[in-house]
């Protein structure tokens, strides 16, 4: 029962009225959003001039979209790469320090999402520490314009800040596998590739999976990683999109139209993991 | 960047429920308005969309109404005692020195300042509309003032506690947009052109045929910006592309601006951005769409041991270019407005108004500051004379006007899609 309550307050309610709005009207005058409460009196053109935008025949937010699954895949490979050999190092390795490590990867989250991004901004500005120390302070002609709108640095920024998001489910997946099952796969020949690949990876599915849905989605939502690591359109993401509408008179309605396709699509590997971990509750 | 955002005063229980309540039915506030405004000749729940928005022009002056129910203060008030007055600006646009000044000359009433920022005009509009905090004093540009006084958010001013308006240029004692000074006082000048930093960009961009052409020069790939504003790149792309008029409604020059700037986003992706003013002079972006007062802003930024003479800026020396003005109001909402009137007084005074500009970099319209005197104080560097707003710019300069709605959402689909990037 709470639960439900909890479910209508923050999460019902608030989509009745990103619907109320993406189905709404526009003031005439301000431009802005003027919901409409009444579902019978809905309009669809502000879904139809995004869908139109989408795949019809001036599709200019499609860009934006293929660009966001590419950064978010790559993004999400990278984090899977770089968390799970720590994760796996904190679980087995740590020790009696393991406690003390993981409050170290969890340190940065102190400090805020935007605050380690302008650090960033320093560090990779012209004369930044990055540039003097691949080019050897001034010495190698190697200095990189970061900030000027590449792919890569809106990438790197991505895998920065959702990484510990990746680390922690997967450190609970390893830390529960038990040492003796890895024993027992050793006594019976297998090599330390086989181990991995037919123990631990199997067993570590559920945090791995967990992992890349955390950072998955908010990346598929972040504006502000690219507002402030680039800042120009060409890596313009499916967050930008959704924010310079909603800062623009008269286009909160898409906005909310565009929300709810994003929506929609990405509820499906989420509908999909709540059932595998459902189900394979219930079979152990 | 801007640190001088003070906390807002906190809200009272009762303010803060009134204001919830304004804030939800948003049709039924606006409809209040033009109600309000003795616009809306429709009926009351259709009033909104029978509000047409009557457009200022220079060769289409106007003299806005004033309701009944929106009245000028009394003159000769007593300040209001012990209040914080809310001023709501962008960032970085009033010198927190000027703020203090204020509150010192006015201590005896225990008066404080607290500065709100917004980005962008539309953000700020949005809020004021909501009336959550209770904002005295706004900077807008005269692009919004149809919509202010429509909706009814502004309060007329009461002239006899603005008494350094003849310090301002007498253009600006009768506006084309405000006839007889009703409602705003002019706070700044500026152009929009091109700056630069001499040691990284080594032509002289004014001299090619056509400035504006640096833009999409891919020579300069990944090292320029343009401003994070609609109607400068837009408009800008228009000048490019040989147009006069920056406020079109002809489909042909606006697909033309549109495919331009598309074409910019290939050949140099620009970034977008308004803090040109930091990232010039810190060296992040070589060379930007910049409004005049950002290069003289710009001096201030530079790192340390660099010297002021490295700045450029680049606008028509005719004057036919983009030449604006920004204004001080204050709004209906505010809860004080004998205070919201002396601000706008002090801000008038030519020693304030000075002192402004040497942190903002922007130049008040002040009679006594000409372009020669503001060298000889020191206020703007030799080679940033260029970034004066002369009063000749108002004549022949473009102004960008406040646009009919179907046209202001023509403008804004085109930015959308130079922004999607595509």
């Amino acid at each position: 029962m709470p639960a439900i309550a909890w479910m209508a307050v923050f999460f019902l309610i608030p989509l009745y009225v990103v619907l109320c709005v993406a189905f709404g009207k526009v003031d005439p005058v301000f431009r802005s959003a003027i919901p409409v409460w009444n579902p019978l009196e809905w309009s669809f053109t502000q879904l139809a001039i995004v869908v139109d935008r989408l795949v019809g025949p001036d599709n200019f937010y499609l860009p934006p979209v293929l660009r966001t699954i590419a950064y978010v895949v790559i993004a999400v490979a990278a984090c899977l790469l770089i968390a799970f050999p720590v994760a796996w190092f904190t679980a087995r390795h740590a020790g009696s320090h393991k406690a003390l490590v993981l409050t170290l990867l969890v340190a940065p989250f102190w400090i805020s999402y935007m605050m380690r991004m302008l650090a960033w901004v320093n560090l990779l500005q012209n004369d930044g520490w990055v540039n003097k120390i691949i080019s050897l302070n001034g010495l190698l002609p190697t200095e990189q314009a970061w900030l000027s709108g590449r792919p890569t640095t809106v990438i790197l920024g991505l895998i920065y800040g959702y990484v510990p998001y990746m680390i922690l489910p997967l450190f609970a997946a390893l830390d529960r596998i038990s040492p003796s099952l890895l024993e027992a796969a050793r006594d019976l020949g297998a090599g330390g590739f086989d181990v991995f690949r037919r123990v631990i990876l199997p067993m570590s599915i559920p945090g791995v999976a967990a992992g890349m849905l955390l950072v998955c989605l908010p990346m598929m939502g972040d504006y502000f990683t690219n507002d402030l690591l680039s800042g120009s359109p060409g890596t313009s993401m499916i967050g930008n999109l959704i924010n310079n509408s909603i800062t623009t008179p008269g286009q909160s309605g898409q906005a909310a139209a565009l929300l709810l396709i994003v929506l929609v699509v990405l509820s499906a590997p989420m509908i999909w993991y709540t059932r595998s971990t459902a189900r394979s509750e219930v079979r152990s | 960047m801007s640190d001088e955002q003070q906390p807002i005063r906190p809200v009272s229980r009762r303010r803060l429920l009134q204001a919830s309540a304004l804030a939800i039915p948003t049709a039924g506030v606006l409809a209040a308005c033009a109600r309000g405004s003795g616009g809306g000749s429709g009926g009351a729940s259709e009033s909104a969309s029978a509000t047409t928005l009557q457009i200022a022009s220079p060769t289409n002056p106007v003299k806005w109404p004033i309701a009944a129910d929106n009245q000028p203060i009394a003159s000769g008030l007593e300040p209001e005692q012990g209040a914080t007055l809310q001023i709501y600006n962008y960032a970085d646009y009033l010198n927190p020195e000027v703020v203090k000044a204020f509150e010192k000359k006015y201590e005896k009433y225990g008066v404080k300042v607290a500065v709100s920022t917004f980005n962008d005009y539309s953000e700020a509009l949005a809020k004021i509309r909501t009336g959550t905090t209770p904002f005295d004093v706004y900077f807008p540009s005269y692009d919004a003032i149809g919509k202010l006084v429509t909706a009814s958010l502004i309060r007329p001013l009461q002239h006899s506690y603005i008494t350094n308006i003849g310090n301002v240029f007498p253009s600006f004692q009768n506006p084309w947009y405000d006839l007889e000074w009703q409602y705003t006082v002019p706070y700044v000048l500026y152009t929009t052109g091109i700056g630069w930093r001499a040691d990284k960009i080594s032509e002289d961009v004014g001299a090619r045929p056509n400035p504006y052409d640096i833009f999409w020069d891919p020579k300069y790939r990944e090292k320029i910006a343009v401003l994070d504003d609609y109607r400068e790149v837009i408009g800008m792309s228009l000048l490019r592309n040989g147009g006069t008029d920056v406020n079109t409604g002809d489909e042909a020059q606006l697909n033309a601006a549109r495919d331009a700037m598309l074409l910019m986003n290939q050949t140099t992706k620009p970034k977008v951005t308004i803090t040109g003013y930091t990232d010039i002079p810190e060296g992040r972006t070589d060379l930007s769409l910049v409004w005049s007062g950002d290069m003289i802003a710009a001096v201030q930024y530079l790192p340390e041991g660099t010297k002021a003479d490295i700045l450029r800026y680049w606008f028509p020396p005719s004057g036919k270019g983009l030449v604006n003005n920004d204004l001080i109001v204050a709004l209906k909402g505010g809860n004080n407005p004998v205070l919201s009137h002396l601000f706008i007084n002090f801000m008038l005074d030519t020693e304030i108004a000075t002192q402004n500009m040497t942190f903002v970099g922007y130049q008040p319209p002040q009679v006594s500051l000409t372009p020669e005197a503001l060298v000889a104080a020191g206020l703007i560097p030799e080679n940033l004379k260029s970034a004066v707003v002369l009063p000749s710019y108002f004549d022949v300069g473009y102004r960008q006007l406040e646009l009919s709605p179907e046209l202001e959402a023509k403008y804004q689909a085109i930015w959308q899609q130079f922004k999607a990037g595509g």
